[in-house]
């Protein structure tokens, strides 16, 4: 029996197993192993023998399972002769996407200003997370390549939720964080300074919980020289909001090392 | 010792049924064995069956006993027949016996001991000797060896009639056809899998509950119950001829039925020692527990073997083997050469694979999932690695080449990422087959490997 006659008889046993055995005979068999088959499994009621009949039949299927029609592959986008970003950095941004997301802006303007493009599972997973930021959108966009609007032509459901245009010079820049005017002034300062003044508040108690978004911002925003002495004196100092501060200091200063800053 | 070796009238006598030396003649011969030896009170030996884990079997050929570790509920079962027929032609050489037996035949003798009334118990599993009177002292009260024996029969009685019950089950939905609203009800489908879990045959129960899933989930939903319906009815009928199906058929059968084996049993299986390639990670949410399948090839023998994990609520998930990464490590698969498998001693660290592995076109990789699904028809998941690229046929995302082409199915993220990475060039993929279509697991691109696999619900589980 040939596989386009399974077919056909499988539809067949389909159709009249939608209605049932007690208000349509099931279908006889083709000619063939499987009629031999059935022929064999005698069954003292038409359930029963079309239970084993189906049970044959959908094994057989299986059993061929032969590929489709050839496929014309689809059109590739532009080449796109950057190099992706290192793996290391891809599984960095993992990290940053799931517990420091203050530094997605900057990991994603650091690929662009390095030369790299994002990996295909980067790309697809920051088109899902940003679909109606559309600053964010047009500097995957950059990061991406032809390949992002290849892909999103392919894939709607990748496609940008609103119509808003980003402006050119947002794009570019990284946002503005909230840094408080005591702390501003850290900024732009060299190593030395900077972990010197940070610890001095530390260490006379000026930093609570309150204080935890705006000292975030600080180790996002500041010269990326600071972080490594910032880290080690953060991580002396053991106390719970300076670790978490410390391992932020880590993750940024790995990040842009591994992006070639 | 001569003196005291059964004739082969004897080794007839008990049998279970004329039927069972006829089962257990093709497995007397040498080169099915390992192991053997003899002494004054009992032999025993290893036998290869179609796994990679050897049934051990010992006799006790004084107070006439036996004992294997292969499933069958038959007494004595094949290997032990098997056992005696080379005993009896001459084959088993003497020698002192390993702590295996030295521990079962010291233990019988302590129940002897014990026994204060020598009589048989109708409960004894182990029958009299042929030509022997019952051996004095067989133990009155039940042994653990007994109950073992006792609690195996009772389980799969249960497992018999839960295979009939759901058979007539499945007859019922024959009859009353696919357009009966009971089938959109879950309870319809909850309650014969609670009856099933009742019956212990839980791998069945777990398949009705995903069944139930099936139903108005896409257009062609009748088709697709229809033919699960008759995957049910498959392992429904092989599960109740157990005992007539060939050795690796039927333990793979009983697995499918959702027979229980004890780890330790599977560890203490033959390894397959290989460098395996942890080719793709797939996480499945079934009721409510996460099943993680981990596929792993052997990069010398070229076979396939699965590790699954389970995780309930806020529970972790194993992520000891990375995708992307070789590992020398003995792997104990359960029995009937089935894919999964349980890792036993790592011999070292896993390192990044450095050489894309071997790609099938599509074609060869539906002859092998194929062959795989000829074997054991109602398999649900099967690996192949490939060298293919993602496009659209009439809609919908297809994986193809210059063979043909196979449905994908997927997330956005998965299908996307194929997408993104082959953009109209061919990549080396793993991918799982399910009748409904074919996941794309892992890429292995150039210079990095990437899982994109169905993940675990972060929020369901512990760690993903």
């Amino acid at each position: 029996m040939t596989i386009l006659t399974i077919d056909g008889y499988w539809r067949d046993l389909v159709t009249a197993a939608l209605l049932g055995t007690d208000r349509r005979e099931p279908p006889v068999p083709p000619e063939g192993v499987l009629a031999d088959l059935v022929a064999d499994a005698v069954r003292p009621d038409a359930a029963s023998r079309m239970l084993a009949t189906v049970g044959a039949v959908a094994a057989a299927q299986r059993a061929s399972f032969v590929p489709l029609p050839t496929a014309d592959p689809l059109q590739p986008p532009e080449t796109d002769s950057r190099p992706f970003c290192p793996p290391a950095a891809t599984a960095t941004w993992r990290t940053v996407a799931a517990y420091w997301s203050v530094l997605e802006d900057e990991w994603v303007l650091t690929v662009i200003e390095r030369g790299y493009r994002l990996p295909p599972d980067v790309l697809v997973e920051l088109l899902m997370r940003h679909r109606n930021d559309p600053v964010r959108r047009a500097r995957i966009a950059l990061a991406g390549g032809p390949l992002t609007g290849w892909l999103i032509n392919q894939i709607p459901e990748l496609a940008a939720i609103g119509g808003r245009i980003a402006a050119a010079e947002a794009v570019t820049a990284l946002p503005e964080l909230a840094i408080p005017p005591e702390l501003s002034a850290l900024v732009g300062t060299d190593p030395h300074t900077f972990t010197e003044q940070l610890m001095a508040g530390f260490r006379a108690g000026a930093y609570g919980a309150a204080h935890r978004a705006v000292l975030v911002n600080l180790l996002a925003r500041c010269r990326p020289a600071v972080l490594v002495d910032a880290a080690k004196a953060l991580t002396t100092f053991g106390y719970g909001q300076a670790l978490a501060l410390a391992d932020l200091a880590n993750l940024r200063h790995r990040m842009l090392t591994e992006l070639g800053s | 010792m001569d003196a005291a070796r059964w004739t082969i009238e004897q080794v007839a006598a008990v049998a279970p049924t004329p039927r069972a030396i006829v089962a257990a003649e093709p497995l007397a011969v040498d080169a099915r064995w390992s192991g053997l030896g003899c002494d004054a009170r009992a032999l025993w030996g290893r036998c290869r069956g179609g796994g990679a884990e050897p049934y051990e079997a010992m006799v006790d050929h004084v107070e006439v006993a036996w004992r294997c570790t292969c499933p069958s509920r038959t007494l004595p079962c094949k290997h032990a027949l098997a056992l005696m027929l080379i005993w009896v032609r001459g084959s088993v050489p003497e020698s002192a016996p390993p702590a295996r037996v030295t521990n079962w035949v010291d233990a019988r003798n302590r129940r002897v001991e014990r026994a204060p009334v020598p009589t048989a118990s109708p409960g004894d599993r182990e029958p009299a000797g042929p030509g022997t009177d019952p051996p004095a002292g067989l133990p009155a009260e039940p042994s653990d060896r007994d109950e073992i024996d006792r609690s195996r029969d009772e389980r799969v009685a249960r497992m018999m009639e839960g295979l009939t019950e759901l058979d007539r089950w499945l007859e019922d939905r024959m009859r009353t056809g696919l357009a009966d609203p009971a089938l959109s009800s879950y309870t319809t489908w909850d309650s014969l899998a609670a009856r099933l879990v009742d019956a212990r045959v839980g791998s069945l129960a777990n398949r009705v509950r995903r069944l139930a899933g099936l139903v108005g989930a896409s257009p062609d939903w009748h088709a697709d119950v229809l033919a699960e319906l008759g995957m049910l009815h498959l392992i429904a009928q092989a599960g109740r001829r157990l005992q007539s199906l060939p050795g690796p058929l039927a333990d793979a059968v009983a697995t499918a039925s959702g027979w229980q084996v004890r780890q330790a049993d599977v560890l203490l299986g033959v390894p397959e020692t290989d460098d395996w390639f942890v080719a793709g990670r797939s996480d499945v949410r079934e009721d409510r527990i996460e099943v993680r399948r981990v596929w792993l090839r052997g990069i010398a023998s070229g076979r396939w073997a699965m590790l699954l994990s389970f995780a309930a609520y806020r529970q972790t998930l194993d992520d000891s083997f990375g995708v992307g990464t070789v590992v020398r490590v003995d792997l104990h698969r359960y029995p009937g050469g089935s894919l999964r498998a349980l890792a036993g001693r790592q011999h070292a660290e896993a390192l990044p694979i450095l050489i894309p592995p071997a790609a099938l076109t599509i074609a060869e990789a539906c002859d092998e999932i194929g062959s795989a699904i000829a074997a054991e028809p109602w398999l649900e998941r099967f690996p192949a690695t490939v060298r293919a690229t993602s496009t659209i046929v009439d809609g919908r995302w297809v994986l193809g080449d210059q063979t043909g082409c196979l449905a994908l199915l997927g997330s956005v993220r998965a299908v996307g990422t194929l997408a993104a990475a082959t953009a109209g060039a061919q990549v080396t993929l793993t991918i799982e087959w399910t009748p409904h279509g074919v996941t794309p697991l892992t890429l292995h691109l150039p210079d990095r490997t990437l899982d994109v696999g169905p993940r675990a619900d972060s929020s369901f589980i512990g760690a993903a």
